[in-house]
Order: structure tokens, then sequence, then C-alpha cells
């Protein structure tokens, strides 16, 4: 993974090859090299930690204790009888997970979200690729255009949602457009095909994220190489191909994680798309624990099934936190 | 690129340079035209094509909407003047801009503060508390609003502080969730200034908070409405902890339209055009902001490589 992580990523992971070099240009600048030895001194003595005070008790506080507290919760059989008096409600041990796993929706809810994920994955890479090769070269109008592709990532989802739940009525603008060409789908908000709505309005939601995302790749393209493959007289597509993608290798490996957790943990979306009680077909992960916890009052349940969504997540959240750098070389300070 | 053309061109070869970056553009040309022109096309009308029916069907008759009308038959504004008191907009936005805005100042001054200590010294735990900020943005909100509504719940029943249904119980919500991200930003957008000033400060004998205020704070101000931005995003965005924790008064604008949406199933003809023009109101804002900030928001994000 760190390997292909991209020109963003790559500086983490040389830090023995590279921090030697960055040192020697370092110690070229003599105030630079003098005060940082003595910053050193100086920040070791004297550092405000009592900074992080404000943010780090509002993390511990609505963060960490919540999701301390969410996984006790998942261990009481806790219902809106008992929820008033949460602390003494009955212990029940693994029993939420047990009818987690096999009387509830849940499996199926996981492969709902995992699938419908990576369906509208596969189909905003390509979107979102060729957005950015298409605004690489300048031309009039570009940055209008520029704009013009970010609108739909910078729409809140609430309103995306909104929007096209009218659009996708029956007998709305989307079913007219597509009667004039012969083409009848029958029910989009209801019923099995709402999953491939759910998949159609993700993609429509989110290509341009990778558009963002391959055009920092595109943009790490050094001239040098454009020239050299114009010179050779490669053909286009051979220079995307074997030229330029893979530069693009790394930013979009991190934007395919961040995406797929973005589309698995996506709440508004299908919340405001269809509503609760979903359609069996769109109840994803987050649908299901919410109605669990607010539509059934199965508030242990419902913990139990975060707990395990959350293992889920854990899996591309783990590779995502191997492969982002921390810290750079430019912080000496930062080592040790 | 071709910025970089630009400030490299001395005086006396601008005539010799035209054509020249003609012919460099060509060279960063990577589709044939025809190509070119079918996927701008594409996707400029996969965009513009529903982002023009929110204002069309707004000023639509809601039959027309209902008949899947394009072009509105009839046109009407008297959409924009009912939102305010049937989908209680007036009330949505005032409470989405009170809470979001407060969310941005105050999680833009902390996360300030917090990543100029992160960045600029060393102690103990200070890797884990980087990587923690990453793995906190990755909390999916679903996991956290039913152990949060207990733990305001429980304020309420031991501690006699009342938060479900009030404005704070969200401020302080979107405050703490906006905090990893904002402060993420931060931290990527001071390690890129340089820390000369900041010694020179500091010769001259000024505290740590005399640096953070007279040197850091001016330095980083697009950092700064970077992150704010993202905080009140993150605030005028969220359906799911509003729709928990609020009553009607304190709803904001988000939880408004979805329950006026929801409130419209079955019987008659839902008001569409009212849903389009409360829908275009409650963007409007956020457009606005990104068009302005374009250029910050966009190194922000890819910067943080989040989002």
């Amino acid at each position: 993974m760190s390997t292909d992580a991209s020109h963003e990523v790559r500086p983490a992971v040389d830090t023995a090859a590279g921090r030697a070099p960055r040192h020697s240009v370092d110690a070229g600048q003599e105030p630079g090299h003098k005060g940082g030895l003595r910053r050193k001194g100086l920040s070791e003595r004297n550092r405000p930690l009592w900074m992080l005070i404000p943010g780090g008790a509002l993390m511990i506080i609505i963060i960490v204790v919540p999701l301390l507290l969410g996984i006790y919760m998942s261990v009481l059989n806790l219902d809106q009888y008992t929820l008033r008096k949460w602390i003494s409600s009955p212990f029940i041990g693994v029993e939420n997970f047990v009818e987690a796993m096999t009387a509830s929706p849940l499996l199926h809810a996981v492969w709902l979200s995992v699938s419908y994920s990576l369906l509208a994955m596969v189909v905003t890479l390509p979107l979102g690729i060729a957005a950015a090769v298409a605004t690489q070269n300048a031309f009039k109008g570009r940055a209008v255009v520029r704009s013009i592709f970010l609108i739909p990532y910078v729409l809140p989802s609430f309103v995306v949602a909104t929007v096209w739940r009218t659009m996708l009525q029956p007998g709305g603008i989307v079913d007219e457009a597509l009667a004039t060409v012969g083409i009848h789908v029958g029910l989009w908000l209801n019923g099995p095909q709402t999953f491939w709505t759910l998949v159609l309005v993700q993609i429509w939601a989110s290509w341009p994220f990778i558009y963002l995302l391959a055009l920092s790749g595109l943009q790490s393209v050094d001239h040098e190489v454009h020239e050299a493959s114009a010179l050779d007289g490669a053909l286009w597509w051979n220079k995307l191909r074997y030229v330029v993608f893979p530069y693009l290798k790394g930013p979009l490996a991190l934007a395919f994680l961040i995406g797929m957790l973005h589309h698995i943990n996506n709440f508004t979306l299908p919340f405001v798309l269809f509503g609760v009680p979903a359609p069996t077909d769109v109840e994803v992960l987050p649908i299901l624990t919410y109605v669990t916890s607010f539509q059934s009052f199965r508030f242990g349940l419902s913990a139990a099934m975060a707990f395990i969504s959350l293992v889920l997540i854990a899996i591309p959240l783990f590779v995502y936190l191997r492969a982002v750098k921390l810290d750079d070389a430019e912080t000496p300070r930062g080592k040790k | 690129m071709s910025t970089t053309t630009a400030t490299r061109r001395s005086p006396g070869t601008v005539a010799v340079e035209r054509p020249g970056s003609h012919r460099q553009h060509e060279v960063l040309r990577l589709l044939p035209t025809p190509l070119l022109i079918f996927v701008l096309v594409f996707l400029g009308a996969l965009v513009l094509i529903p982002v023009l029916y929110i204002f069309l069907a707004s000023v639509n008759s809601d039959i027309g909407v209902a008949n899947g009308e394009f072009w509105p038959s009839s046109v009407t504004f008297e959409n924009y003047s009912k939102i305010w008191t049937s989908v209680g907009l007036a009330t949505g936005l005032t409470n989405s801009v009170l809470v979001a805005g407060a969310t941005a100042v105050v999680s833009a001054a902390l996360s300030v503060s917090t990543a100029f200590v992160l960045v600029r010294y060393t102690f103990r735990g200070r890797l884990t508390i980087l990587r923690g900020l990453l793995a906190l943005q990755s909390v999916p909100g679903t996991l956290m609003v039913l152990p949060v509504f207990v733990l305001f719940s429980s304020a309420a029943t031991y501690l006699g502080i009342q938060v479900i249904g009030t404005q704070w119980g969200l401020f302080v919500t979107y405050l703490t969730f906006a905090m990893p991200f904002s402060t993420w930003v931060m931290v990527t957008y001071l390690r890129g200034l340089p820390k000369e000033l900041e010694e020179a400060a500091r010769i001259d004998g000024a505290s740590n908070l005399g640096v953070l205020f007279r040197i850091i704070l001016p330095l980083s101000w697009p950092g700064i409405v970077v992150s704010g931005i993202f905080a009140f995003l993150l605030g005028w965005n969220d359906v799911l902890f509003a729709s928990v924790m609020t009553r009607p008064e304190s709803q904001t604008a988000a939880v408004a339209l979805q329950i006026f949406g929801a409130s419209q199933e079955g019987g008659a003809i839902p008001y569409y055009g009212q849903m389009m023009a409360a829908a275009l109101v409650c963007a409007a804002p956020v457009v606005i902001l990104y068009l302005i900030f374009q250029r910050y928001l966009v190194g922000g994000l890819t910067a943080g490589g989040v989002k």
C-alpha cells in the first residue's frame, strides 16, 4: 500500500533516506539551523500543552466516552422502558450480537452497503478520471467547467436527495424523459429497483470527489513527461495508459478508500431519498442501525449492530491510516 | 502549469513565448478534441440539467412537476414566499445559521491552537493524537447518535442540564465532530508556513501565545477560513443528529426540509414547488460559500486528503 501511495504519501515512507539530505539543506541556511537547535531547547521547557485541553476534552466527552458507552450498551437489554435508567438495565451478554447476526437483517444490510458502495465506486472512478483528464489542458472557460463539475459535491446531501426524490416520482421528469425514448423503468422509490436508484444518485453526488483527487494527481505529472511523450509521438490512448495513469494510482487508491468509507457511512442520502421505514432493498447499515434505535426502540440491539459495523469500517480505515503521512520531514522536532 | 510559465517569462520574450505557450497546451492535451468535447458536454449536462431543474420546478405548479414537465407551463414565484412558514424555513434557517455559524467560529479557533501545538512542539503522544484525529474523522455518525443521545439525556437526568431539544446540544455535537477534520486541515496548513518569522519573534522575546496571535493567526487565515467552512458545512448538512436531538422550535433547515418532504407522502399532489424552492434556498448559502472560497477549499480538500 505505502509504496504506491502517491507523491502526497510518499514523503512519510522515505524518512530514513529523506531526512539526511533535508537536514543538510537546513544546515545550509545558518540562521534556520541555529534556530532549530534553540527552539528545541525552548520547546521542551515551555510547551503550551494546555492549548490541547479544550479540543481534547470535547473529543473525549462527546466521541470517546459515547463510543465506550455504545459498546457497553450493546451488552444490555435496552429498550424504551429501560432507557431512562439505562445504567441499571439488565445485562444480557452477547445476546444482542447473536440476535443481530442470526435474527436481524444485519447481514443483508452489510451485503447491501458493501455492494452498493463498490458499484457506485466502480462507476465514479472512470467518470472522475475522464473529467480530470478533460480539464487538464487549458481552454477558454475551464475555470467555469471546473466549478460546474464540483456542484454535485458541494450540494448538501439532503438537497440532492430531496431533488432526486422529486425527479424520480412515478410520472415525474425522469420517467417522462425516458418514455420519450421508449424506456419504461417502473418504480424508482419503491420495490426492488430502489437499490439501483440509490447507486445512481450516489454516483451523481460523489463522482466530483474522484475528479478532485484525480486532478491533484494529474497536476503532479512533470511537464517534461508530457513533452517527452509528445516528442515520441505517442498515441493519446497509450500516453494515458502508460505515462499518465501511473501517476494517478496513489491519489486514486486514497480516493477509493475514502469514497468507500463515505458511501458505507452515508445516512442522509438513503434516509431522505426513501424515508423510513426504508424499502428492504435499501436498508443499508446506517439506516438499519437508525431504525432499530429510533423506530423499533431496540437500543441494545442497535448498539450491537453499530459495533459490528464499526468492525467492518475498521478494515478500510486501517489501510487508510497506514497510507496517510502523519508527519513530514519538515518538522524535525516531530521525530523523537 | 501555465502559471509557472507566466512567472518565468521575462519581459523581452513575451512575443516569442506566445506561440510557445500555445504549443504547451497542445502538449498537455490528453484527449483528442471530439472525445474531449463529448466528455465535457456529457458531464456538464449530467450536472446542469438537475440543477436547472431545481429552479424550474420551484417556479412551476405542483401539477406541472407531477406530470414531469421540465419547462414550466405556468410560472409562479409564490413558492418562495410560502416556504418560510409551510416548511418552517424561517425557524430552520435561523437555527442552521446560528448553530453552524457558531460551530464554524469556535471550531476554527480551537483547531488553530490545537494544530499549532501539534505542529510546532514535541511531546509524548503527539503521533497518537495525529493518528486519532484521522481515525475520528471516519467514525460514522450512526454509530454515535444513540450513545450521544443517551449521554445528553443522562445529563438531564443526573445533572439537571437540559441539552436534548436545544440548539446547545447540536452545537456541542457539531463542534466536536468538526474538530478532527478542522484540526487536520490546520495541521497541514501550518506545516507549510515558514518558521523564520516565529523564530524572529521568539528572539524578540515573544511568548507562546504571542507567537500564536501575532505570527500564526495573521499568516494562516486562509487555512482558518477553510477549516471554519468545513465545520459550517458539517452543521448545515447534518440530518442525523438534528432529526433525533431537536424539537420543532430548534429544528435546523435540513430537518425541516426532510420532514416536509416525508409528510407529503400519500393523498393529494405533494407541494413539489415548495420542496424545490426550499431545497434551492438551503443549497444557496453553501454554493455561494464554495464559489467565493473555491480556490482555498479545493486546496484544503486535497491537502487534507479527506472528504
